[in-house]
């Protein structure tokens, strides 16, 4: 037995070898987000189409869904359908669901909604103010809140519908 | 149903013959049984035929879409063109398991045919090892990985393969490639440990070997340029490195495999270096399982593992026990392998420039590891994920493969053994030549940018040595002989082919070094906005945008974007309609399709970015690579010198089967 050959294959394979088992039950996809778990960033903004000032404030009480999204997003556009129709159904139920114009000229996106269906307001968000606030990297993103005004989701990128309407279901 | 039952059954016939192949190959290594030998023999071409038969019932019920079988209810559609549906095979985890065994059970039967009575101290270790391997291969398929479940009800239709594995034609080829590649790997690892074993290697084993060596090497070589084809052409972004997990694990055992094949030169010649070149071996085989654990686990973040699977711990274990077992065998046999006659010789020599190379290698391997599995290391210490992108891998990675480039050209200009130095002189002149005036040219040309000028230099320098190489022989001979040149050209080259070879692959490694060096050192990047009708300007092409068009496939929706391209200097260069496809899979996510115009001289490569149909405008970036097709070129080269060099030899082999028929004629 050559000590020395061991050795060295020992230093060298055991502790790749723990690191590799370490890994184990860690998503890499994962996003560390702050915002999970902490009350929601509050905001004022105006109503495209009303101009009447929506505060977030007001809406205690209620699960919010604060989607941010822009005209100019091809996965916005896939996923807007489905969330209007979404909207129509668990907005009866108490689910508030707002737009937050990321990005975009109102002018343009109404022309997005004329294409792709409107079931709940859209907020202008001059300067993108409140996107940075909630930390948002690209549109789509999708911020599920609780009754309390507490962050409970954050979807990047389209919503899951999978995760999605469960998630609404356990709020209500 | 039936298909289910039929496969179920072939892959537990695989497994029974390579459990008993297994231990009837490393007891007839043991024992030096021939019966038991004959036995292992048998069982690998069971083994073949099982597999065989499994891969053809999962191809039959691909393509009948019988969606009681698991698989296909996993990835088949109704959908899919034919090409995506048999390509289904290997676009997801079961199926590319199964389809590894199926390759592992083509190698093992080679192997064991190619091995028949020819190695009596080796060939039935050898095939036990193989064979070992193949064990869990088929424990997979028929356990965490089996693709053969029974689905009822059977669903009417299923989902189809991932978007990204049918975006493109190179699909068809760039995972086969890969996968014969780290699977061939078991064969040379087999052989290697085989030598532990027995605790000798023969001239004859040795050279056995290297050829066995080949062949993956071949197969992974071309893996990986098809893979960065395969990127450049889908992803997007123009790029065809990333420096990316899964592509850093096909890379690394290509590192140590390439190492070993010029270490096994020295092995070969002069009995030198075995333990290292042992080590070398077994680490590229080691490599191809880790690397195949990094793509299937789910613990590396990387854009090409398709799946999250529970298939990780168990090759956790598997890789476990393959490391020790490499590690203890080496330790306890390395001392047994004959110590060299000689020492190397000195730095004028061949020798010692094999050996440069061989450290290169090393630290390059190291250096991708440590970067590679730092992310986890730092997770693990810290609990903060980090990632070591590309400045890490292009700092070390840059300079490394310049210094490999330099000592290819080098090492080959040196002769084996002793050299004077008046001689050594004599052979770098002209290189250097060229690599100065290359270097005078770049700069005069107004090229600054340090490393691709630098890359250029050297492989100057490694061209002309390279070329100088490939005709010597052939001029030594028609001075000796009196032939005419062409006859003693192709005489000598026949003659010295395996080395011709090698010279080849050279000459496509110098292709890719001056591809990866011109296409990122002068990369142009253009941002276009363009309405209907408008024309702008990407380094010396003219782009109109012609407008936009929906084009409704059975599985995919695509957005066109149609260009009309001339160069600035107005010579019309075509049309070029990069897209947007929306795979019914993943209706969310559209995956861009790039349009690339190509040349040798270089790329203008388009990727849609949006497009307002109705305002009728569209955003698009345009990409300009200098000489980036060099890269793909330069990978056909390497495997066409790796054909010659590896094609087999009729008469080296029956010299080998029966050396005194030889020797009395």
């Amino acid at each position: 037995m050559n000590w020395k050959v061991l050795l060295i294959g020992v230093v060298l394979v055991v502790p790749l070898v723990v690191v590799l088992a370490l890994g184990f039950g860690h998503d890499p996809r994962a996003l560390p987000t702050t915002m999970v778990d902490r009350p929601a960033p509050g905001f004022v903004l105006a109503d495209m189409d009303t101009g009447e000032q929506v505060d977030l404030a007001a809406l205690r009480g209620k699960p919010v869904v604060i989607n941010f999204a822009s005209s100019w997003c091809v996965p916005c556009a896939q996923e807007h359908p489905w969330l209007v129709r979404v909207a129509r159904d668990y907005q009866p139920r108490g689910v508030v669901f707002l737009n937050v114009l990321y990005n975009d000229e109102p002018i343009k996106w109404q022309g997005f909604l004329a294409r792709y269906g409107q079931s709940f307001p859209t907020l202008v968000d001059p300067g993108g103010r409140v996107a940075i606030d909630y930390g948002v990297a690209g549109v789509p993103e999708t911020f599920v809140l609780d009754d309390q005004g507490n962050i409970v989701r954050k979807f990047t990128g389209p919503v899951v519908p999978d995760e999605f309407l469960p998630l609404l279901d356990g709020l209500l | 149903m039936t298909i289910s039952l039929l496969g179920r059954a072939a892959v537990l016939v695989a497994l029974a013959a390579c459990a008993i192949g297994a231990v009837a190959g490393l007891y007839g290594g043991a024992k030096r049984s021939a019966a038991a030998e004959a036995w292992a023999r048998a069982m690998a071409g069971l083994f073949f035929a099982a597999t065989a038969t499994a891969v053809g019932l999962m191809e039959f019920a691909l393509l009948t879409h019988d969606f009681s079988v698991g698989y296909v209810a996993e990835v088949g559609s109704l959908k899919s063109p034919t090409w995506v549906t048999i390509v289904s095979l290997w676009s997801s985890l079961e199926g590319s398991i199964l389809f590894w065994a199926f390759v592992l059970g083509v190698y093992a039967a080679g192997q064991a045919l190619l091995t028949r009575k020819r190695f009596p101290q080796h060939s039935a270790w050898a095939l036990g090892m193989t064979l070992l391997v193949g064990v869990f291969f088929c424990y997979l398929v028929a356990g965490v990985a089996n693709p053969f479940t029974l689905v009822d009800p059977a669903p009417s239709d299923g989902p189809g393969p991932n978007p990204l594995l049918q975006n493109h034609v190179l699909m068809v080829i760039h995972p086969p490639a890969l996968y014969l590649g780290y699977v061939g790997m078991t064969v040379p690892f087999a052989m290697g440990a085989a030598a532990l074993l027995a605790g000798r290697i023969t001239p004859a084993w040795s050279r056995a070997l290297r050829n066995a060596m080949l062949v993956p090497w071949g197969f992974l070589t071309v893996g990986i340029i098809l893979g960065g084809w395969w990127s450049y052409e889908v992803l997007g972004w123009g790029g065809y490195w990333a420096w990316d997990p899964v592509e850093n694990a096909s890379f690394l055992p290509w590192l140590t495999s390439t190492a070993f094949l010029h270490s096994a030169m020295l092995m070969e010649r002069k009995d030198q270096l075995k333990g290292w070149t042992m080590t070398l071996l077994m680490s590229s085989f080691l490599l191809t399982i880790l690397g195949t654990f990094m793509t299937r686990s789910g613990v590396f973040n990387s854009v090409h593992s398709f799946t999250q699977t529970p298939i990780g711990p168990v090759f956790l274990v598997f890789l476990t026990l393959m490391l020790l077992f490499s590690v203890l065998l080496l330790a306890a046999r390395v001392d047994k392998l004959t110590p060299p006659q000689e020492g190397l010789s000195g730095p004028t020599s061949r020798d010692t420039w094999v050996l440069a190379q061989n450290l290169a290698f090393a630290t390059f391997t190291f250096t991708v590891l440590l970067g590679t599995v730092w992310p986890l290391v730092n997770e693990a210490l810290s609990n903060e994920q980090i990632s070591v992108g590309e400045p890490y891998f292009n700092r070390w990675g840059v300079p490394l493969a310049g210094l490999i480039v330099f000592l290819m050209g080098v090492g080959p200009a040196l002769p084996w053994g002793r050299a004077t130095p008046g001689g050594v002189l004599k052979r770098l002149a002209a290189p250097a030549v060229a690599l100065v005036l290359t270097a005078i040219g770049c700069l005069a040309a107004g090229l600054r940018e340090p490393w691709p000028v630098l890359t250029f230099s050297v492989s100057a320098f490694a061209l002309v040595v390279t070329l100088a190489e490939m005709v010597a022989p052939g001029v030594a001979r028609w001075r000796a002989r009196g032939e005419s040149l062409p006859v003693a050209m192709v005489q000598a080259t026949v003659r010295t082919r395996r080395r011709f070879g090698g010279y080849i692959v050279h000459l496509g490694v110098i292709a890719i070094a001056v591809g990866v060096a011109a296409s990122s050192g002068w990369r142009d990047e253009h941002q276009l906005t363009l309405l209907e009708g408008e024309t702008a300007v990407a380094g010396d092409f003219a782009l109109t945008y012609l407008g936009a068009e929906t084009v409704q496939e059975s599985h995919r929706l695509s957005t066109l974007a149609k260009f009309d391209v001339k160069t600035v200097a107005g010579r019309e260069v075509g049309q070029l309609a990069p897209r947007m496809n929306v795979y019914a899979k993943m209706p969310m996510n559209p995956l861009g399709d790039p349009a690339v115009h190509s040349s040798l001289a270089g790329d203008l490569y388009l990727t849609l970015v949006s497009v307002e149909a109705e305002a009728g405008a569209v955003s698009v970036e345009a990409i300009i690579e200098p000489l980036v097709g060099w890269i793909w070129i330069g990978g056909g080269i390497m495997a066409l010198g790796t054909i010659v060099a590896g094609w087999p030899s009729r008469k080296r082999s029956r010299s080998q089967a029966a050396p005194t028929a030889e020797q009395a004629a």
